[in-house]
Parts: C-alpha cells; structure tokens; sequence
C-alpha cells in the first residue's frame, strides 16, 4: 500500500498505535529489569542468611565430635526450605553433607564468595560457592542453591500480562486516535466543503479566514489568495471577450451600413463610380484595421501559451534605439517632437539576448505611444542603464500623469485610459484621418510590448508623476 | 509571366486569379493537391509551363507541404510562394527547409502579394545592375549617390535615397507601406503609424515640387508608385 495515499486519519491512528506499543514496551522493559533484580536481591539475602548459618555451626564446633554432629543441626535448620539446598565437600571434593539431590557446576570454592546461576533439565537456580577454614578440621566448601522456577514462571506470566496489556493499549490508542483525528480534523473538512461550493460564477467569495485553526490559516490564506487570482484573471478573460466581440462589432457594423447604403442608393452617371470607389476605400480601411487586429491578437495569444521563440542572438540596444531614431523622425519632427538617447550603461554590461525583431517592435511599440502622448515643442528620451547585471531601457515622455488606478492595468490588452476614446473611434478617424491614421491604436500596443518582454524573462514598469511618464524594461 | 494558384478556398482562388490576371499576368488555377502537383509538372516547349507556384498550405488530399515536396523532387525550379493561415514559426522554417522561396500569412493585402509576386518573378533574371536609374527627367546615379532633376541636384538624406531607389527600381509598381518600411527601414511590423507616409510626402516634396510632371503618385489604400505619367489613370494620382 502506498504510505503517501493512507487517509490522514488512518495515518495518525497508526502513528498513536506505534507511540503507544514503544512506549508500554519501554516502561515493560524497566518494570520487568526492576522486578528482576528484586528477586536476585531477595535470594541473595535469604542464601546469605543460610550461609552464615552454616558457617556458624562449622565453625562453632569445638571438636571433631562436635564437628560430627553438625549434619542433624543443619537438617534440623533446613526444616520448611524445600527451596534451599546446602551441601558441604570436604577437602578432597566428597560430599561432606547435603540435604538435596542438586548438582553443583563446581565443587571446590574461592577465596571469596562465588554468585552462580545455572538450570539443570527442569528448574532453574541460583546459588553460592564460599569455602570455610575451621582450626581443627579439614577446608570445607559451602555451596547453598536456591530453587528460582517459580520467579521464572513469574517473570513468564509477567511477560504475557505486559504483551496483551501492550496489544490492547495499542488496540485502544488506535481507535481512540483515529476519533481524535475525526474530531481534530473537522475544521479541515469544514473548509474542504466550502471549497467545494465556490464554483466559476462565484469567485468572489472567500474562505473565511479568522474561524479556523492557526494550522489551516496559512492554507486557507494560499487557498484565497489563487481565488483572488483566479478572479482577476478571469475578469480578465471576461473583459478580453467581450472587448474583442465589441472592438470586431463596430467595424463590421460600419461596413454592413455603409454596403446597405451604397446598394441601396443605386448610383448612376458620372458620380456613381467615384462613390462606388470611395465606399471600397473605407471599407478597405476597415478591414486592415481588423487584419492588424487579428494579427496582434494572435501574435498575444501565442505570447500567452508560451509559444514565443526568442532566440539567442545578441541585441545591442543602442543600435535598435538609432534604428527606430532613423524610422520615425520625419514622423516625429512633423510633431515637433524630438528623440533623444541617453546611454547610462557601464562600460562591461552584458549584451541583451533574444529575438532582435520582437525586441525592435516592443521598443516601437513604446515610442510610439510616448511620441503620441507628447506635446509639440518636447522631448521624448530613451535611456539604457545596468546594474547588477540587469539591463533596463525606458521610455520617459512629459505629459499629463496618467492617473494611479490605470497604471498596472495599462499593459493589459485593449485597455484604454480614456473610456470615451475607447468605444468611439470611428468619428475620431474620420477627424484625423489625413493627418495620422493612428492615433486609434487598437489597444494592443503596450500588451505586445508586455508579452515580448516576458518572453524575454523580463519585466515592465510604469511610473507616472510630476508631468513625466516613464516606461521601463528591465532585463 | 505563367503563374499557377493552388488554392482550394473558392473566393481566394477567384480573387487571387482575378487580381494577378488584371496585372498583366497569366494565371491558371488548380482547386487540390492533386490536380496542382499535375499541372505545376508541366513541361511546355522544352521548359517548365509555370513561372510562379502560389501554394496554400491547408489543401484537402494532398496538403502544400507535400505539393512542394512532389514538385521539387519533379526537379521543377521555379519559385514557390507559399500562403498560410497559420502564423507560427515552425510553419515558416517547414516551408523554407522544403524549398518554397516566400510565404504571406492570412489575411494579407492583394498589394503585398503583387509585390511579392513581382519580386519573386524577377529573380533569377541576371541583368545587368545599372549604375544609373532614370525616370522621365529624374536621375539616380547609385555610385556617386547622387540624385538630379531636371539636371538639378537634389539634397537627399540617406534614407530618403534609398526609398527613392527603391521606388525607382520598382517603378510603375505599387509599393504597399509595409513593403517599403521593411525594405528602406528594416521595420517588418506593422507600427500603426504613418511613419511611410510622411517620409514619402518628404521625398515627393524634393523631388517633384516645382517640376512636371510629377512622379510620386499615392495609390489610395494601397501604396505608393513613381511612374512618368504618359497617359496616367486619373484617379491613381491624389494629392498629399
């Protein structure tokens, strides 16, 4: 199963159930050393005790003939420890006295006292090895053993206590963690539903940010924030339909009129071809405006969907600049406008990269409108700059400030400063048509400009204050 | 001139046989793949029949790419314009790569493609470059870079000289504003201005006020033409 798809809930319940086991482990463990050692210390005490004991009457003896009658005396103490054993050798490894029939691992004994622990065929036993020097007898060695099977069928019981104990607890924490998780994920489910109620049409609600748990908030926050994304690109889109649907209408609504008109007429003698001639040549006008139109909105789309090749050449700036300079001075001059470079680069900058003819037609693009927005008698100045490795080109004409809510939205396709220009551009033709046949750019301009430059790995900005406008690229 | 149109949008074809026919040229139309492959391989009195291919690239059967492969593999050499509906850069490297000589993307202006058409027909045929271009009484000596007008000199700045060549070597063709932005400026976009207009209201004002008869002539909606006006059409010349 694949750890990464197992419910968060499940997930938690296993890690409660695991936390539980090591824990109920670890404390068995200590609990089990602890009683264990008790035991040990227990046996020690009462083997010790016997040890004395029969030190005491070995060593009491005053004779041999007292020597001799020890055995009874130890058989009378030994009385009600079936448990215990003692057996004395004797100096030469017999058997002086016993009183069981348990086989010791070793016979003869130490300076000092031995600790054994060892198990024949049926039990288990612990025990003591200490040698005895009396003045008038022979060594002896002492070894006392202790019969321990019934700690050990303690420990055993114990042991399967603490596992059942341990597999129920981790049974427990499990069921108990999953509720838990239920319960403390809740809040989580609560907004997934919300989420799941916000549908295209309804992209301006939000999530409600301040009900939830600091845990969520953040993920609540980034859930908002792409809805506020979302929304405004969607606007966008909106706005983007509709304008194109508005900006084709009225030019085919003209074209309709004007063909209805011409054929409803009925021209005749002389005048008719003129008319004839002069209704082709608007509606020509009008067609061109819609090719260009098309064009650059497919030139945007394609920008959109990546599909810009930007290339690798080097493109020199400056070069571009004095190119653009040569093309539309006579167009300038005749306004009264003149063009001036400043290049503020340092010496070493690096060359830009990318596709020379975009790069000229986004430059264009900008001069263009900045010439147009400028009165008659000033200057519309291009500067290149770098720093920090980045290249940067502006735009900078005097003009009335375009006003702070246009600015981010200036770039974005057919927006229009001026909303009475927008809709109304046929009758503005008709005025200027024999002295600039533009001055009605189809609002696309600086959204190409935009799309090059990102294409580029760019940036555009615009400032506007102090009677001064200024585009700037940023490479 | 033969031309051969392969194009299966019936108005297109029409118009398009109908336009270049109008210029001065012989056209023949072949509505599919099929029957242009076939008739772009013609052979008539030992060379090829056809001068010109204009080639739509969306062609139902056999599409334009495979047209003008069949055509070349035929070993016919003669230019190949191509026309596509689709702007996209790897169409334009396709149909370069298999050997077509231009290509206009749709919607295009007639006038643009005369030119092209015009241009692509003249290639290939070696004259001599002369050193000197004339019309009527105006000169252009292309070594000396001098212009004279009635044996006048006439001061031209760089770029207005070399429109005026161009408008020279092309004479009695209309030059569409593109054309001329593209081929005097380096400007292959379209800047929404009129930019040409009042650089050739500039060269007009050198070089035809005070002189007759007047040269430069503004085709209206189309573009621009120098022509010595022997029996001009009167509605071709317009003032400013």
């Amino acid at each position: 199963m694949n750890l990464n798809s197992l419910s968060l809930t499940a997930r938690l319940s296993l890690l409660f159930a695991a936390s539980a086991v090591i824990v109920l482990l670890g404390l068995g463990w200590v609990v089990e050393r602890a009683v264990q050692n008790h035991f040990i210390e227990m046996d020690r005490h009462e083997i010790e005790g016997k040890l004395s004991l029969v030190r005491n009457l070995l060593a009491s003896a005053p004779n041999a003939a007292a020597l001799a009658a020890v055995p009874a005396q130890l058989e009378n103490a030994l009385v009600g420890h079936q448990h215990l054993q003692v057996t004395v050798f004797a100096a030469d490894g017999t058997v002086w006295f016993t009183s069981g029939r348990v086989q010791f691992p070793q016979q003869r004994a130490g300076d000092t006292l031995q600790w054994l622990a060892w198990s024949d065929a049926r039990q288990a036993y612990r025990g003591v090895l200490a040698g005895l020097k009396t003045a008038h007898a022979p060594l002896f060695s002492i070894a006392i053993a202790q019969d321990i099977s019934h700690h050990e069928v303690f420990m055993r019981d114990f042991r399967r206590t603490l596992a059942m104990l341990t597999t129920l607890a981790a049974l427990l924490t499990a069921g108990l963690g999953w509720a838990a998780t239920r319960a403390g994920l809740r809040p989580l489910r609560r907004v997934a539903a919300m989420a799941t109620q916000i549908e295209a049409s309804r992209l301006g609600e939000r999530l409600p940010g301040s009900q939830v748990p600091a845990e969520i908030e953040t993920l609540v926050a980034a859930f908002n924030a792409m809805l506020a994304r979302l929304e405004d690109s969607f606007r966008r889109l909106n706005e983007f339909s509709s304008d194109i649907a508005h900006e084709l209408r009225t030019p085919i609504s003209n074209l309709m009129t004007q063909t209805q008109v011409a054929l409803n007429a009925a021209y005749e003698g002389e005048v008719a071809g003129e008319k004839y001639r002069e209704i082709l040549y608007s509606s020509l006008e009008e067609y061109e405006r819609m090719a260009q139109m098309i064009a650059d909105m497919l030139f945007i789309a394609q920008a959109d969907n990546g599909l810009l090749q930007t290339g690798q050449g080097e493109v020199d700036l400056s070069s571009e600049t004095r190119a653009l300079f040569d093309y539309f001075d006579a167009w300038a001059e005749e306004r009264g406008i003149t063009l001036a470079l400043e290049d503020l680069r340092e010496p070493h900058a690096p060359p830009l990269t990318g596709d020379r003819l975009m790069l000229r037609r986004a430059l264009s693009n900008l001069l263009v409108n900045a010439i147009r927005h400028t009165a008659q008698g000033n200057t519309v100045w291009v500067r290149l700059a770098s720093a920090q490795g980045n290249l940067s080109i502006s735009v900078e004409n005097p003009g009335p400030d375009i006003a702070a809510e246009h600015l981010p939205r200036l770039f974005d396709r057919f927006y229009r400063v001026d909303p009475s220009r927008q809709r109304d551009r046929t009758q503005q033709r008709d005025r200027t048509k024999q002295l600039d046949k533009a001055s009605e750019g189809a609002g696309l301009g600086l959204a190409i400009v935009k799309s090059i430059v990102v294409a580029h790995g760019g940036s555009v900005q615009v400032i506007s204050n102090a009677g001064c406008t200024r585009f700037q690229l940023v490479f | 001139m033969k031309i051969l149109i392969i194009e299966d949008e019936p108005k297109t074809g029409d118009y398009l046989k109908q336009g270049l026919t109008e210029a001065g040229m012989v056209v023949d139309l072949a509505r599919d793949g099929w029957d242009g492959l076939h008739l772009a391989c013609n052979i008539e009195a030992g060379k090829q029949a056809y001068d010109l291919l204009i080639l739509d690239v969306m062609l139902p059967g056999l599409d334009g790419w495979q047209v003008l492969e069949g055509v070349r593999r035929a070993g016919m050499s003669m230019p190949v314009l191509f026309l596509t509906a689709r702007d996209q850069v790897a169409d334009r490297v396709k149909g370069l790569e298999l050997g077509a000589d231009d290509y206009l993307v749709k919607p295009f202006a007639f006038i643009e493609l005369l030119a092209r058409v015009r241009s692509l027909l003249r290639r290939g045929k070696s004259s001599i470059e002369p050193t000197v271009l004339k019309v009527a009484d105006l000169e252009l000596d292309l070594l000396s870079r001098r212009a004279l007008r009635a044996g006048k000199r006439i001061d031209l700045t760089a770029k207005e000289f070399t429109l005026l060549e161009l408008l020279l070597r092309r004479q009695g063709e209309v030059l569409p504003r593109t054309l001329i932005a593209s081929q005097v400026w380096d400007m292959n976009f379209d800047s929404d201005t009129n930019v040409v207009e009042v650089a050739v209201r500039r060269l007009r004002a050198k070089v035809d006020d005070g002189f007759e008869p007047k040269l430069i002539q503004t085709v209206r909606g189309m573009g621009y033409r120098l022509e010595a006006p022997a029996p001009a059409p009167v509605s071709a010349a317009q003032p400013p």
